[in-house]
């Protein structure tokens, strides 16, 4: 057991190490430019007086956290198997304009409705990012370039669907958006559970996509440690070589992860639409995709850890209002997320150092090592079966060859 | 026949200056002895040549002498001083230079630009062409080398690229060259001129430490050798007195494996047919050239070969990890050629890689999944689609009982055992699917004596008891020991099929080299 902890303990260390060095740092730059580290954080972790104060903070940053954790989630797959979908960010703003303008378009009854809008984001999505498999495979373009590059695409189609076909605003409005989705479409908040549990109601609704979110974490966490197609997309990002010769078809496992990936980061924008915006606009919350880069790498890419690291970023963000507040540049999030994220890669690396030499010092107390080698000019061991028929060659010449 | 009394060479020589002198050295990587109490004298002003089978460890004693790694024991001397090498910078310093048998030149750069990099001449802070070009015509001149500075390295021949590396050990005052391999990658009359230039050399006072696998181009061009064996120095010879029989009898172990009392365990169903399989290389260059073998079940196919001539390539495409370029593989009588690697090792195609590390582990994963490697769609490791975690660890508790691997359990990472450990726990992984076929490339190189003597005694079980093997090893002990039938591979094709309990190591030696060979002549 105490192996099991220690492991635990080995894995949690880079990420904790990495926040408490981007807090330092932090501190050390608020107080460059002339404000009380001390005062910025009590800011920052002060959730309000009033227990619905604090619920309605709560409930602000898990609102934050549900489509950061989703993006997280859909870097991590593409991680795990040793690629890098940079693209999370215009899959996303992708599939949510598409999906807004389906949602719009149909009327269904609730259930239907919601779950036609979630296929449309995930195939959008994942369409998207299996450009990025299928070009890797057919032409050995590198996943990073052309993630990025169709990430402008998207953002550039983005527009124009909105501007042009999509554009459910009436003309001159200040806003652009596509025409809102009706009430069947919509997700509706899990304010009667936070009432039901005895807290104040809040202000806005907590996302009932929260509950969707766990479920797609299960889901990811059970087929990455779980299943065989787990097991080969985890042995691809170990080592591409062994996991080809142990018989996985390397080009279709870069299609499917990105196609699973993108299906994930199609879902990203949809907490805030069918939660709260209802319908695609210039004003929807950007940004999500590279967050979840840095997401996916303070948890690790492990499912429990980025949930964990999506709270973090979303605590932080909540953060900012009250910094502003307080008259205290709000940039200063900005500025510990952007530490934390160079923080932990240093300290992955570290973290992975001290795990791996644990490891060998284990597997070196495990008993004698067989090595005696005959090199030494040792007698030649008997094997532990007793099986010696083998000519084991040559240590007994060596001696007397040695002149 | 002991090889102690066969060579006397140079170990009278001791008022002769020495350039290079090793005592003792050992150097140990986890798991394995590389070099154990390596002796060598080399005198100033002659060509020693180091000769030894592949994986015999003469490339980490020249890696030990270049400075790239330091000796766990032992003294190196460099003109009878003590040197400590702390990287290849020192070792130059010392006036070591070494040309390796792979190419570092910049395709895109001159053969002056080739020569300087590293050591630009600068005058006033800029960098001093002219300078440049009067050292290397002039050396170039002195040497014989015939290099023109100004053209551009991509479009030199290998025998003018090889000049251009001895060149820039030259330029950086090498008094002593290692020349690793030297001769792999030439034709015979680039092999000449390369001799004529060791000349030289050696006439101008320079040392040269040779190192090759090739006993008549040893014999040739050395004025002493020494033989290197399982990781140690077994001996010195004289060129001139000693024969190739001699010498291959020190490289390959004086007492040959007695062809032992077994019997033939050959049955008469093929499990493994090639047919005219030829695989090409990204220029289409036949690599594998129309080989057809079978392997009959309970028969163990060795193919022997100096290292690069195909067999790697072969390997791949029984296991489909390569495709064909023309003829077709049959397991068991059915024409697998279009079938997938995974479709292979189900259809009972068990595979231990010759990389190991590359090919056949997960070094960051525990060793529960690294027995799922390979078998992610049979049991007991899997369920259906889910991995059966349980199933998994029980089964490498037994595979680690087993087949004696040493670790502290399922869940320790692959990369903390030693090598001979990690084959082991292959070799049981592989065996523990009950294959038809093994396909095993090296299967004992890198690990210990203990391990190879047990991973050979599980390939004869599993033999007697009907599988088939196609064995691709270095070792002629091993390939004489264990196979029953003994294929010759050179330059992609299959040139000689020997008997292997009449064959001598040294006839096996000249087939490989193609010495002995019409067949394989280019």
């Amino acid at each position: 057991m105490s192996g099991v902890v220690r492991r635990v303990g080995l894995s949690l260390l880079g990420p904790v190490l990495a926040v408490l060095v981007a807090l330092v740092i932090s501190a050390l730059v608020i107080a460059l430019i002339g404000q009380d580290p001390l005062e910025a954080f009590r800011v920052m972790t002060d959730l309000g007086q009033s227990p619905s104060q604090q619920v309605q903070s709560i409930v602000v940053i898990l609102n934050r956290a549900v489509p950061l954790f989703l993006a997280g989630l859909a870097v991590a797959v593409a991680f795990r198997m040793g690629l890098f979908n940079i693209g999370v960010e215009g899959q996303y703003r992708l599939a949510t304009v598409l999906a807004a303008a389906a949602g719009a378009a149909v009327a269904l009854p609730g259930p239907l409705h919601v779950l036609l809008i979630v296929v449309v984001a995930m195939a959008v999505g994942a369409l998207w990012a299996g450009i990025v498999g299928v070009l890797k495979v057919t032409r050995g373009v590198s996943e990073v370039i052309s993630s990025i590059m169709l990430n402008f695409i998207a953002l550039g189609l983005a527009s124009f669907l909105l501007t042009g076909p999509l554009r459910g605003s009436p003309p001159g409005a200040s806003i652009i958006t596509t025409a809102e989705i009706p009430e069947s479409g919509r997700v509706p908040s899990l304010n009667g559970l936070l009432t039901a549990l005895g807290l104040a109601e809040p202000r806005s609704g907590l996302y009932g996509f929260l509950l969707v979110a766990v479920v797609v974490g299960v889901v990811v966490a059970v087929l990455l440690t779980r299943t065989r197609f787990g097991f080969d997309l985890r042995a691809t990002g170990l080592s591409p070589s062994a996991a080809t010769a142990s018989g996985v078809d390397a080009r279709g496992m870069v299609v499917k992860t990105m196609l699973i990936s993108g299906a994930i980061a199609g879902l990203v924008g949809l907490p805030d639409l069918l939660g709260s915006q209802y319908d695609y606009g210039t004003e929807f919350t950007a940004g999500l995709g590279f967050l979840g880069i840095a997401v996916a790498l303070l948890g690790r890419s492990a499912p429990v850890g980025i949930a964990l690291a999506a709270l973090l970023f979303a605590f932080l963000d909540r953060a900012a209002l009250p910094l502003q507040f307080a008259d205290i540049p709000s940039s200063v999030v900005t500025i510990i997320q952007g530490t934390i994220v160079l923080a932990v890669v240093v300290a992955n690396e570290i973290a992975r150092r001290l795990a791996l030499r644990s490891a060998e010092r284990a597997g070196a107390s495990a008993g004698p090592s067989p090595q005696t080698g005959g090199d030494d000019g040792a007698p030649p061991p008997t094997a532990p079966d007793g099986g010696q028929r083998v000519h084991t060659g040559v240590p007994g010449d060596q001696q007397g060859a040695q002149a | 026949m002991s090889p102690a009394d066969s060579p006397a060479g140079g170990a009278a020589a001791g008022d002769v200056p020495l350039a290079v002198e090793l005592r003792g050295i050992t150097k140990r990587f986890p798991g394995v002895v590389a070099n154990g109490d390596i002796e060598l004298r080399v005198r100033r002003g002659e060509v020693h040549a180091i000769v030894g089978e592949n994986g015999a460890g003469k490339s980490t004693l020249m890696k030990t002498l270049y400075g790239e790694h330091r000796p766990d024991e032992g003294e190196i001397l460099v003109d009878g001083r003590p040197v400590q090498f702390r990287s290849p910078a020192d070792a130059i310093a010392a006036g070591i230079g070494m040309v390796h048998q792979h190419f570092m030149l910049a395709d895109n750069f001159t053969v002056l630009e080739n020569v300087i990099l590293g050591s630009e001449p600068t005058k006033r802070g800029r960098l001093d062409r002219a300078g440049a070009r009067r050292r290397i015509e002039e050396i170039s001149e002195r040497y014989n080398l015939g290099l023109r500075p100004d053209a551009l390295v991509e479009d030199l021949g290998v025998g003018d690229r090889q000049r251009v590396e001895i060149a820039k050990v030259l330029y950086r005052d090498a008094r002593i060259l290692i020349l690793d391999e030297p001769t792999a990658v030439l034709v015979p009359q680039e092999v000449d001129e390369l001799f004529g230039n060791l000349a030289e050399l050696k006439r101008e006072g320079l040392t040269v430490i040779f190192i090759s696998h090739k006993l008549d181009e040893v014999r040739r061009v050395a004025d002493s050798i020494t033989v290197i064996r399982r990781g140690t120095t077994v001996g010195t010879a004289d060129p001139r007195t000693t024969t190739a029989k001699q010498l291959a009898e020190l490289m390959v172990g004086a007492e040959l494996p007695t062809p032992e009392t077994r019997e033939s365990t050959v049955r008469d169903t093929p499990v493994l047919q090639l047919v005219d399989v030829t695989v090409s290389d990204e220029s289409r260059r036949p690599v594998v050239d129309d080989v057809t073998l079978t392997v009959r079940e309970g028969e163990v196919v060795g193919i022997a070969g100096v290292e690069g001539n195909g067999q790697a390539e072969l390997v791949d495409a029984i296991m489909g990890l390569r495709p064909l370029a023309a003829g077709s593989v049959l397991l068991g009588g059915e024409d697998v050629t279009a079938w997938s690697t995974r479709a292979r090792r189900e259809a009972g195609v068990g595979f231990i890689p010759e990389d190991r590390h590359r090919q056949g582990m997960l070094l960051d994963a525990p060793l529960w999944e690294n027995r799922i490697l390979g078998h992610q769609t049979r049991p007991p490791a899997v369920k259906g689609p889910l991995i059966d975690r349980r199933g998994a660890r029980a089964d490498t508790a037994r595979i680690m009982r087993e087949y004696d691997v040493r670790a502290p359990g399922p869940d320790t990472l692959a990369v903390a055992l030693s090598g001979g450990n990690q084959q082991k726990l292959i070799v049981g992984r592989e065996m523990s699917a009950r294959p038809r076929l093994l396909v095993a490339a090296h299967p004992t190189r890198g690990v210990d004596v203990g391990a190879q003597s047990v991973i050979w005694e599980l390939l004869k079980d599993a033999r007697a008891e009907g599988l088939g093997i196609v064995l691709i090893s270095a070792d002629l002990d091993e390939l004489i020991g264990l196979s029953d039938t003994l294929h010759v591979m050179l330059r992609g094709r299959l040139v000689a099929t020997l008997d292997p309990r009449r064959v001598t190591p040294e006839e096996l030696g000249g087939h490989m080299t193609g010495a002995r060979s019409t067949a394989g002549a280019a």
